[in-house]
């Protein structure tokens, strides 16, 4: 297996390399995932009600839920900005890698993040079926979980990259 | 020059019950991986990473796990913070 792995290129820029075909094509898929955003399902998923009050939830529905979405869609951009530069590796045939700023850190992990809710929100991902191993790619539902576990993998790289005791260089977000 | 007499002094109301708090919950879900969850209860509340990891581990197990307790507009903020980052929660006032 080829070891996929975020490197710090420079002081700006990071690059995720030793991407397989299978990865690489997940990353590719991001922009057609993260379309289905606003089917019912995902948007329930990513909208969820803060709390089980109805007047609070529409409120919460009116001013806030359009915020998240804007920050969803902007994170969103980002990562397909930087994925028009997926590259195949020149020292590794069949292998690809894509550099992007490190400031982008978060808008990766959100993008990917939500494609794996939207993923599972469309195919009504369950705790069984994220432990299935038999995985049929003639099933859509399948592929799907395919895709799910490959873009987490990605996703533990970026959160694992670079973390510190207080989970982000600066203090907390307060 | 007039004599300065007694001055009454109101007694300040002590009818400011503290309101009950909020509580912050997150719930278990199928898909957010459990170290990001953790990192983001570090990023989210500044718990420190073995607080955080115990919390996530809650949630994981248990279903639910509630991660922090205080005032409403609080709650109301780190539950937005946290529906930023695609996680499963929701604020509910503490039982009286």
């Amino acid at each position: 297996m080829i070891p996929l792995r975020l490197e710090v290129v420079n002081e700006k820029t990071v690059q995720l390399t030793g991407l397989d075909p299978l990865v690489a094509d997940c990353l590719q898929r991001l922009a057609e995932i993260l379309a289905h955003r606003d089917a019912p399902a995902a948007r329930h998923r990513l909208s969820p009600k803060p709390s089980a009050d109805a007047a609070f939830n529409a409120e919460w529905e009116q001013f806030v839920a359009p915020d998240l979405h804007h920050l969803f869609v902007s994170a969103a951009e980002t990562v397909l900005r930087d994925l028009t530069a997926l590259e195949t590796d020149p020292q590794q045939p069949n292998v690809f890698r894509v550099a992007f700023p490190t400031v982008h850190r978060d808008a990766w992990m959100s993008a990917i993040n939500q494609a794996r809710l939207i993923l599972s929100a469309q195919f009504h991902v369950t705790d069984q079926a994220m432990e299935r191993r038999d995985l049929d790619p003639r099933r859509a539902t399948d592929v799907a979980l395919v895709r799910i576990h490959l873009l987490g993998w990605v996703l533990e790289m970026l959160v694992n990259f670079g973390e510190t005791e207080a989970g982000q260089p600066g203090p907390a977000t307060d | 020059m007039p004599q300065a007499g007694p001055i009454a002094i109101e007694e300040p109301s002590t009818s400011t019950a503290l309101a009950p708090p909020w509580n912050v919950i997150v719930y278990n879900d199928p898909i957010n991986l459990m170290s990001y969850v953790t990192l983001v209860f570090q990023r989210v509340f500044g718990y420190p990473r073995a607080k955080a990891e115990c919390l996530m581990l809650e949630v994981h197990t248990q279903g639910r796990s509630l991660v922090w307790s205080g005032g409403q507009e609080q709650a109301e903020h780190y539950v937005h913070q946290l529906h930023g980052y695609q996680l499963l929660a929701q604020m509910e006032k503490a039982p009286a």
